[in-house]
């Protein structure tokens, strides 16, 4: 039989929500009190996540996010900005010693993105993994990852993109020069590309996250079983929500 | 003199550099470094940031003065390198 993992879908929440769920499994997993787990989320209203180590008024528009309702939130994982608005987001949750994960970083990452090269393939689209941290198809761009190490604990974080709107991503996203801004929408819709325009039709939210389920659980030979967060967990990420995610010390530290 | 650099590390991520460094005596008064590269552990960078006030803006001794912080430290970069980062710090004096 094999190995019973948790899965969580916890719907659509906010930007600093959903970072503070995913710290708050993190340390539930490191003090043993829950089994790895991957989580399905979306973003609600839309947000920009910034990498850990990037500026936040290098790279986001505050003003344009202000005007459109859009929020932002800086993630506890390194790597780049991204607009969440059309995809689903996974985190999986694992310890660093568990058999099932690589110790080495870049190969974790390629293992956790063999997962959802699985589900892809479930939904009829052929991708592979683009090292450092992206899945692509016919060299596109469709997800983008990011994994943190903390407490002997791995924490992988990524999007599919079910859709995407390039000109409201670059109205978020501060662009070097305005002069260039045609030209780099023009360059990312060459190397970006989503679920909608590879297929031709939208699929769901929830169809996308039943093939990423079995795309996980083939690559890690596993069952994944519908599960709850814990009380703890809640108290943790309704805390790390409050102090951490939403406050201006966090998000404007760089 | 406050300064600032944008360098694409070779086959990694993109580097951007806040320096503040007195001109006169070349020194390294603050220094904060950007970007969407991975470090493990991430408070790495905030060790290196601190470690690096007070050094000389010369790149060999950068080289020699990081490179002994990730040893020290273990840090293990993604998408970034030690030459690669002083590459970076070199560019804000230069403009």
């Amino acid at each position: 039989m094999s190995e019973e993992w948790r899965l969580l879908k916890t719907g659509f929440s906010n930007a600093f929500a959903n970072m503070a769920i995913d710290r708050a499994i993190l340390h539930a997993n490191s003090e043993g009190l829950v089994p790895p787990t991957v989580r399905f989320y979306g973003w609600k209203p839309p947000a920009i996540s910034i990498g850990y180590f990037q500026s936040l008024q290098e790279e986001v528009n505050l003003d344009a996010c202000k005007k459109l309702g859009v929020d932002y939130v800086r993630r506890i994982t390194g790597g780049g900005a991204v607009f969440h608005e059309y995809e689903l987001t996974y985190s999986i949750v694992i310890p660093e010693a568990h058999p099932k994960i690589p110790k080495n970083i870049m190969e974790s990452y390629g293992k956790i993105c063999g997962a959802l090269i699985k589900g892809l393939k479930h939904i009829g689209i052929e991708s592979e993994y683009a090292p450092i941290n992206d899945i692509v198809v016919n060299g596109k761009k469709i997800s983008g990852n990011a994994q943190t190490r903390k407490r002997q604990t791995v924490l992988q974080h990524g999007t599919i993109l079910l859709d995407v709107d390039f000109d409201k991503m670059f109205t978020l996203l501060r662009v070097p020069n305005e002069k260039i801004r045609d030209k780099m929408i023009a360059d990312v819709k060459e190397r970006v590309t989503s679920i909608k325009h590879i297929l031709g039709k939208t699929l769901t939210f929830d169809n996308v996250a039943e093939a990423m389920k079995k795309g996980f659980e083939e690559e890690f030979f596993v069952e994944l079983s519908d599960g709850e967060l814990t009380e703890d967990e809640k108290g943790l990420a309704k805390r790390f929500e409050q102090e951490i995610f939403s406050s201006k010390e966090w998000n404007h530290r760089r | 003199m406050q300064s600032k650099s944008v360098y694409k590390v070779p086959n990694g991520k993109l580097l951007k550099i806040f320096l503040d460094y007195n001109e006169k005596s070349n020194l390294i008064n603050k220094i904060c470094i950007t970007g969407d590269f991975f470090a493990y552990p991430e408070e790495a960078i905030d060790i290196i940031e601190n470690k690096l006030k007070g050094e000389m803006l010369d790149r060999d001794e950068l080289v020699d003065r990081i490179k002994s912080i990730v040893t020290e430290q273990g840090i293990k970069f993604i998408g970034l390198n030690v030459e690669g980062l002083v590459k970076g710090i070199m560019l804000c004096k230069h403009e």
